[in-house]
C-alpha cells in the first residue's frame, strides 16, 4: 500500500484545523446508509445498518472475542514481520555489499520477487496443514522483499558515497560500518520495514481466511459463511483500524529513532 | 538528440539465475524416496502438462487473465479519472479526504467476503472486487499528485492564457503522469493477488481455484507446478508493465532513485 | 517624477496608479502607493532587496494577481487577468518549463491553437534562433544546463512576439558568466525587436547595465523610493560600459537609495 501517497490529501485535510466538510461527509454517508437500510430503500439481503454494526462491534469487544482474534492476527503478523525484516536485511546486505552476489543472484531475485505470496498458501497448507507455520510462511515470503530491496539500495547508495569519507578519516572497517554506513542507510531500511508491516498484516489476514482458522481473517470468513453481516463488518473495521494503528506506531517509532529523517516517506518496493 | 538507454541494458546478468537452476537440479537429483510432499521438478512439469491436455488449464488461465485485465483496466480508468477530478478541486479533496482515507485503509482481501455477501457468487463479483482493490493506489496517487502540482506550472498556464481544458490536457495530466504510473506499479501486483484470492475463496473458475483444488486432493506435484505457473504469470505481468511504463515515460526526466 | 522626462511623449504600455496589494486574510500590504508608467520600447529595471514585493508587483503587471487598491492598466485598459501582449518569465526555469516536452514544443506552448502548421514552426524556429538554441530543438529541458533552460523559457515568451516581457529575476539562479551572456542577449533582443521590458533584479549592477530607467523599491510594505534615468550609450558592453564614470555614479546612487530604503 503506498503509505506516502496520501500525503497530498492529508495536507489538504490537516491544514485548516478540524476538517468540517470532511467530517460532515462521513456522517452524511453513515446517515444515508442507516436510513436506506432501515427504510428498505436498499435491498441487499446482507447489508447491515451502521447501528447494527456498532452493536455487533460492542458485543464482540465486550465478550473478549475481538481481543482474542486481534491478538492472534497481530502476533502472527509481528512474528512474521520480524522474521521478514531479519531475512530481508540479511539478503539486502549480502546483495548490497558484494557485487559478486549481485551478479550471481540478482536475476534469481527478480524472478522470485514478483511471485504472489498468496500462491504459496496451498503449498503451505499441504505441507503444514492448517497451522501457524502455514500462516507464517505466507507472511514472511512477500514481506521480506521490500526490506531486502531497500536495504540493498541504501547500502549501495551509501557505500559509494560515504566509504571514501571513512577512509579519508582513516577509520577502521568496522568503525566505518557502524558510524557511517549504518546510520546513513538506516532511514531507507526502516522505510522498507514499514512497508513490510502493511504487507505482513494483509498476508496474515489472507492466510487466516484460507489456511489457518484463527484470528481476524478467519473470523471474517466465518461470519460471512454464517450470514452474519454485522459481525463480519465489525471485524473488517477492526482490521482497518489495526492497519492504521500499526503504521502510525511504526512512524512514531522511526521518528523517535531517527529524528530529522522522516519528513517524507521514502517507500520502495 | 534525445537519447534514452534501452530497458534491456538494465537487465541483471543471466548468470544470476544460477542459484535457482542449481537448486532445482539438486532437488530433482536428490528426490527423497518419492516423498509425497516434495515431488521432483520433473513431476511438476508432467502434472501441469496433464492439466493442459485435460483441457482444464487453458480455461482457468483465461479466466484469471480476463479478470485481471478487465479489473485493472477499469481500475485505471476510474482511479485515474476520479483521482484527477478530486485533485483538481481543493474542496473535493477536503470533503472526501477522510472518507478516502478510511476506504484505503481497508485491506483489499478483506473486501472479498464483504462483496461475496452483498453480491453473491458471480463474474461481476470477481471483476468488482479486483477493480475496487486496484483502483485505490491509482486514485490516491493521482489525486495527491494533482493537488500538489507545482504552482509555477499553473502560473505558466495563465501567463500564456491557456484555456482550462488546455491547462488540464497539456499541463496537469502530463505533470501527474509519473505519479499515476507509480500508483499503477502498486496496482498491478495487487490486482494479481486479489484475483487469485477471490478464486481461492470462492472456487470460481481460475488458476487460484485450480491450485486450491489440487491441494485439497493432495496432488502435490500439481500444487508445485501451478505455483511455478503463477510465479511465471506474476513475473511476466509485472515486467510487461515495467516495459510499458518505461516506454510511456521516456520523455520525462529520469527518476532519481530507481530500483525497479 | 524625475527620470520620466526622457519617456515623456511615448505611448505607455503599462500605467500603475497608486496600486496596492494586500493579503486577503491578514490585510497586510505587500506593496502600496505604486505609481509609474512603462513606455513603449523601454527597458525598465526594478531593483530592491528581498521581501520588498518586487515579485508581487510583477505579478500584478502580468495579471496573475489583482491589485486590491488603485489601478493597473495595460494599453489604457484595466487589467483583468493575464493581458494579451504581456508574458511573464519566471526565475525558476526548471519548474516553469514543461520537462516532458522537447525544447521546440515548449516554445510552441503559447502559439498552439492560435497559429497552425508552417507558421507555428516558423515562429518557433525564429524564437530559437534569437536565443541561439536552433540546434537544441529536439532536446529535452532536463538534458540542458541551467542557462540553456532559461533561454528556452525566454524563447517561449519571445515566440508570442509580446509587447512587453515581464522578467522576474530571470538570471538569479545562474553563474556569473552565463548571466553576463544572457544579459547581452536580452539587450540584443530589445534592440532588434523593440519589445518593452520590465526586468526585476536584486543586482544593482545588472539593473544599471540593462536599463533605460531604474526604479528602486524598498521598505515593508514596498514603495517606490527612487526612479533613475540611465543615460548610458547603447549598445552596452560588459567591460567598457561597466568601467565608465557614469556607470559607477549610477551604481553609487542606487546603492545609497537602497540602503536608505531598507533603513526605513
Amino acid at each position: 500500500m503506498p503509505v506516502g501517497a496520501c500525503s497530498g490529501i492529508r495536507q489538504a485535510i490537516g491544514r485548516r484545523g478540524f476538517n468540517l466538510p470532511g467530517a460532515i461527509t462521513c456522517f452524511a454517508v453513515l446517515a444515508v446508509w442507516e436510513v436506506a437500510v432501515r427504510g428498505g430503500a436498499v435491498t441487499f439481503d446482507y447489508l447491515p445498518a451502521p447501528s447494527a454494526i456498532a452493536v455487533a462491534l460492542a458485543r464482540l469487544v465486550l465478550s473478549g472475542q475481538m481481543f482474542a482474534d486481534t491478538v492472534h492476527t497481530l502476533s502472527s503478523a509481528l512474528i512474521g514481520w520480524s522474521a521478514a525484516c531479519l531475512l530481508g536485511i540479511g539478503l539486502g546486505l549480502l546483495l548490497g555489499i558484494s557485487s559478486g552476489a549481485r551478479t550471481y543472484g540478482m536475476a534469481t531475485v527478480e524472478v522470485l520477487r514478483p511471485m504472489p505470496g498468496i500462491a504459496f498458501l496451498p503449498l503451505a497448507v499441504l505441507l503444514f496443514n492448517f497451522s501457524l507455520q502455514t500462516e507464517l510462511v505466507v507472511i514472511v515470503y512477500p514481506s521480506l522483499w521490500p526490506v531486502a530491496m531497500n536495504t540493498m539500495g541504501s547500502v549501495m547508495d551509501v557505500g559509494a558515497r560515504l566509504h571514501d569519507v571513512g577512509r579519508t578519516l582513516r577509520l577502521s572497517r568496522w568503525r566505518i560500518l557502524a558510524k557511517i554506513l549504518a546510520p546513513a542507510a538506516a532511514p531507507m531500511i526502516l522505510a522498507g520495514c514499514r512497508v513490510s508491516m502493511g504487507t505482513a498484516l494483509v498476508m496474515a489476514v489472507i492466510a487466516e481466511m484460507i489456511g489457518n482458522p484463527h484470528g481476524l481473517g478467519y473470523a471474517i470468513v466465518r461470519e460471512e459463511l454464517a450470514f452474519q453481516p454485522a459481525d463480519m463488518f465489525a471485524y473488517i473495521i477492526v482490521v482497518g483500524v489495526l492497519g492504521i494503528a500499526l503504521n502510525a506506531a511504526l512512524v512514531a517509532l522511526s521518528r523517535r529513532a531517527m529524528p530529522g529523517h522522516f519528513g517524507r516517506g521514502s517507500d520502495r518496493g | 538528440m534525445a537519447k534514452t538507454t534501452s530497458i534491456f541494458a538494465k537487465l541483471p546478468p543471466l548468470r544470476g539465475l544460477l542459484p535457482l537452476i542449481l537448486f532445482l537440479i539438486a532437488w530433482q537429483l536428490l528426490q527423497p524416496r518419492q516423498s509425497p510432499y516434495f515431488p521432483p521438478p520433473s513431476a511438476w512439469w508432467t502434472s501441469v502438462l496433464t492439466l493442459l491436455r485435460d483441457g482444464r488449464l487453458m480455461p482457468a488461465l483465461g479466466s484469471t487473465l480476463l479478470t485481471f485485465g478487465a479489473g485493472l483496466s477499469a481500475a485505471t480508468l476510474c482511479g485515474g479519472a476520479i483521482g484527477l477530478l478530486i485533485g483538481l478541486s481543493r474542496r473535493a479533496s477536503r470533503t472526501l479526504g477522510p472518507l478516502l482515507e478510511f476506504c484505503r485503509s481497508l485491506p483489499p482481501p478483506v473486501v472479498v467476503p464483504m462483496a461475496v455477501l452483498l453480491l453473491g457468487y458471480s463474474q461481476s463479483l470477481k471483476l468488482l472486487v479486483v477493480t475496487w482493490a486496484a483502483a485505490w493506489p491509482i486514485l490516491l496517487n493521482t489525486a495527491s499528485a494533482t493537488s500538489q502540482i507545482e504552482p509555477l506550472l499553473l502560473s505558466v498556464a495563465r501567463t500564456y492564457r491557456l484555456t482550462s481544458t488546455d491547462t488540464v490536457r497539456k499541463i496537469v495530466i502530463p505533470a501527474v503522469l509519473p505519479a499515476f504510473m507509480l500508483g499503477m506499479r502498486v496496482a498491478v501486483p495487487l490486482a494479481i493477488i486479489v484475483t487469485l484470492l477471490v478464486e481461492m475463496l470462492t472456487l470460481m473458475p481460475g488458476v487460484g481455484s485450480l491450485i486450491v483444488t489440487a491441494q485439497r486432493e493432495y496432488h502435490s506435484a500439481e500444487v508445485y507446478g501451478l505455483l511455478v505457473l503463477i510465479g511465471l504469470l506474476g513475473f511476466v505481468l509485472n515486467n510487461a508493465f515495467i516495459v510499458i511504463e518505461a516506454k510511456l515515460l521516456r520523455r520525462w526526466p529520469p527518476r532519481a532513485h530507481e530500483i525497479t | 517624477m524625475p527620470g520620466e522626462a526622457a519617456m515623456h511623449g511615448r505611448e505607455s504600455v503599462f500605467e500603475c496608479d497608486d496600486a496596492r496589494f494586500e493579503f486577503a486574510h491578514s490585510g497586510r500590504a505587500i506593496v502600496e502607493s505604486i505609481s509609474f508608467n512603462v513606455a513603449r520600447g523601454e527597458f525598465l529595471t526594478i531593483v530592491g532587496g528581498s521581501g520588498t514585493g518586487k515579485t508581487t508587483l510583477l505579478r500584478m503587471l502580468g495579471g496573475l494577481v489583482r491589485p486590491t487598491g488603485g489601478s493597473v492598466k495595460f494599453r489604457g485598459k484595466p487589467i483583468d487577468g493575464p493581458p494579451d501582449g504581456a508574458v511573464v518569465v519566471f526565475q525558476d526555469y526548471s519548474h516553469a518549463l514543461l520537462q516532458w516536452r522537447s525544447v521546440a514544443r515548449n516554445v510552441a506552448l503559447g502559439l498552439e491553437g492560435r497559429l497552425d502548421g508552417a507558421e507555428l514552426r516558423g515562429r518557433v524556429a525564429e524564437a530559437l534562433r534569437m536565443v541561439g538554441l536552433e540546434r537544441n530543438a529536439d532536446d529535452y529541458p532536463w538534458q540542458l544546463s541551467g542557462g540553456m533552460q532559461q533561454r528556452v523559457q525566454i524563447a517561449r515568451a519571445l515566440a508570442l512576439k509580446p509587447a512587453v516581457m515581464l522578467m522576474d529575476e530571470p538570471f538569479g539562479a545562474l553563474d556569473s558568466m552565463t548571466k553576463a551572456a544572457l544579459q547581452d542577449e536580452m539587450l540584443r533582443v530589445h534592440a532588434q525587436t523593440g519589445t518593452s521590458f520590465v526586468f526585476i533584479t536584486h543586482d544593482i549592477e545588472e539593473a544599471v547595465y540593462l536599463g533605460d530607467r531604474v526604479i528602486v523599491i524598498g521598505g515593508t510594505p514596498g514603495r517606490i523610493f527612487r526612479t533613475l534615468a540611465i543615460d548610458l550609450p547603447r549598445p552596452r558592453d560588459q567591460i567598457e560600459t561597466r568601467q565608465t564614470p557614469a556607470f559607477l555614479r549610477y551604481r553609487h546612487e542606487l546603492h545609497d537609495a537602497i540602503s536608505r530604503a531598507s533603513a526605513k
